[in-house]
């Protein structure tokens, strides 16, 4: 029923990609969410595509898995597809019938864009399927700590990123078990006109609201409890290390921006 | 209603690398008017399997015949909702699906999703709410000012009013305290009884199973592993053990007994007060020798 929402969920795996430092993998990401949008012709987005598919190689994971995770956005990327398609009027006509013309800028356009969002997603879920979250935020927080010295709540910052990761795919348990039991008193989610399919909600929306409230509370509780004060003089149980990898991966990702600044249309 | 399954596997998240065997070709008939209990090891497929029982899960191979119902693999829509007004269960927790303004409509909306008038649907939900004991001043009061106990049975009411001729309930007295617990389970077996119902119980606990039940399945690992009234199954201590159970306190308590007195004692019940008569009757034929 919701098995395909893949944001949070962690694969457990022993590939390079998993085995390298979240820094590293951040930054990359980091790194290459910019270098996006400096590819704006064919043999870029060419290179982008090899790059995404080579790290989704070597991460393990299950292709299967990956295209899961890209359905809930496929609707965006047709919109903005056609979007592009009928908004940009940009050199020859290529197709054109009555008022409605497509421009092969047009076309152009369109793919580019929607290549440019499905790397992102891509790249981005690779993330979290190939790094536990509890590294995510040590990664973070080790990188976001210079911003400590403006007095930038870091650690809270960092901790309710993690809370917010950890707790998805529980709420999202709650919300199959809560629709299991509204089911089997006869409500429907997913048939009927739009505007009885927006009620049917209700009756899954306030318990599922209701048990996260409740849940928020115990939590807050039960850190207190154990004397939970936030970051200040924490030692760490799990140290983060850089190894060669790592360099070699942020490496590689600057020869890719250098390559596309070269090849890229000026 | 007879239900009947027959070779059921299902199989959870078939294809990706989370996919795990949660039911192996599980065969098990429940004659109507039957009060079965489920018993098993956490994991072992119990609550995998009475989801398949109104259509929440469908089969990964296999049938499941609920009276003139099949469900089949790929079963239609139609079909299923038809399934679900004949078969309620009660979640574990089931307080937790509480959510409309009053207790009233909460019970009401079962009901009026299976297309009863909003007349009928009251009266029902008022019905109930006696049924399950609680007065009826909390008819318009939220759900969520009533106390922990009372939510489930309100709760209960919910799927009670939806007038099931199969009753599934998933551990319905986690977490009550032991009054609650005799309460709601007592309520079970005379609704089964009056309403000649067949209702299915899915426990932790082995006192419920041999005090309440007619006939008892054994779970583990996804398959059933023993079948058989209480006394057949409580007989069997080795095997339960095996996978993770024991025998009730009553029946633990009397082979110990014979342990140290060495005199057979026979059960017939597993209450409290029949092992205390069996003892009792021990002591008179001339009682331990200590």
């Amino acid at each position: 029923m919701l098995d395909n929402v893949i944001i949070g969920q962690y694969i457990p795996g022993r590939s390079v990609i998993h085995k390298m430092d979240p820094r590293a993998k951040l930054l990359s990401i980091f790194l290459y969410i910019i270098i996006v949008f400096l590819a704006n012709n064919w043999l870029t987005y060419a290179l982008l595509g090899i790059f995404a598919v080579v790290s989704v190689l070597s991460s393990q994971v299950s292709l299967r898995y990956i295209y899961k995770g890209l359905k809930p956005i496929f609707l965006i990327v047709i919109f903005t597809f056609i979007l592009h398609i009928l908004m940009t009027k940009q050199g020859e006509v290529i197709y054109g019938l009555g008022w409605l013309k497509i421009y092969e800028g047009g076309l152009k356009q369109g793919v580019f864009i929607s290549l440019r969002l499905v790397y992102l997603v891509v790249i981005t879920s690779l993330l979290t399927l190939t790094t536990t979250p509890i590294d995510i935020t040590d990664g973070l927080e080790y990188l976001l700590a210079p911003f400590k010295k403006i007095k930038l709540p870091v650690h809270e910052f960092a901790l309710m990123m993690s809370i917010s990761l950890r707790f998805i795919p529980t709420l999202l348990q709650e919300t199959e078990k809560i629709m299991k039991a509204q089911m089997a008193r006869g409500a429907e989610f997913t048939a009927g006109p739009v505007k009885e399919r927006v009620k049917a909600f209700v009756p899954l929306l306030v318990p599922l609201f209701i048990s996260s409230f409740k849940r928020a509370e115990d939590l807050a509780l039960a850190m207190e409890a154990r004397g939970y004060r936030g970051g200040e003089g924490r030692t760490r149980l799990r140290i983060l290390e850089w190894k060669l990898r790592d360099t070699a991966a942020l490496l590689i990702l600057l020869a890719l921006a250098a390559v596309l600044f070269v090849f890229r249309t000026h | 209603m007879d239900i009947k399954i027959n070779n059921l596997t299902h199989r959870y998240k078939p294809g990706t690398p989370f996919e795990r065997l949660a039911l192996k070709d599980v065969n098990l008939s429940v004659p109507s008017g039957c009060f079965l209990a489920v018993i098993g090891h956490t994991g072992s497929g119990k609550s995998t399997l009475i989801q398949h029982l109104n259509g929440l899960l469908k089969p990964s191979e296999g049938t499941i015949q609920v009276g003139d119902l099949t469900i089949a693999a790929n079963e239609k829509k139609k079909q299923l909702k038809a399934l679900r007004k004949r078969v309620g269960i009660v979640f574990q927790y089931p307080e937790h699906q509480l959510f409309d303004e009053t207790v009233e409509k909460d019970v009401m909306f079962g009901p009026m999703n299976f297309g009863e008038s909003e007349e009928a649907a009251r009266k029902t939900a008022r019905e109930m709410v006696k049924l399950v004991g609680l007065p009826d001043e909390v008819l318009q009061k939220s759900p969520f000012d009533l106390s922990g106990g009372q939510m489930r049975r309100v709760a209960i009411a919910g799927v009670l009013a939806m007038q099931p001729d199969v009753l599934i309930l998933d551990e319905p007295t986690a977490g009550l305290d032991p009054k609650g617990r005799k309460e709601i389970m007592d309520l079970f077996r005379a609704l089964h009884d009056q309403r000649n119902m067949t209702t299915i119980l899915v426990t932790h606990s082995m006192e419920d199973a041999a005090y309440y039940a007619d006939r008892i399945v054994v779970m583990d690992k996804g398959a059933t592993y023993l079948e058989g009234t209480p006394s057949q199954i409580f007989e069997k201590r080795d095997e339960l053990q095996a996978v993770g159970l024991d025998v009730p306190e009553t029946v633990q308590f009397l082979l110990k007994w014979q342990e140290l007195t060495k005199q057979s004692v026979k059960l017939s019940s597993f209450t409290i007060e029949e092992t205390a008569k069996a003892i009792a009757a021990d002591f008179r034929k001339g009682g331990p020798s200590c």
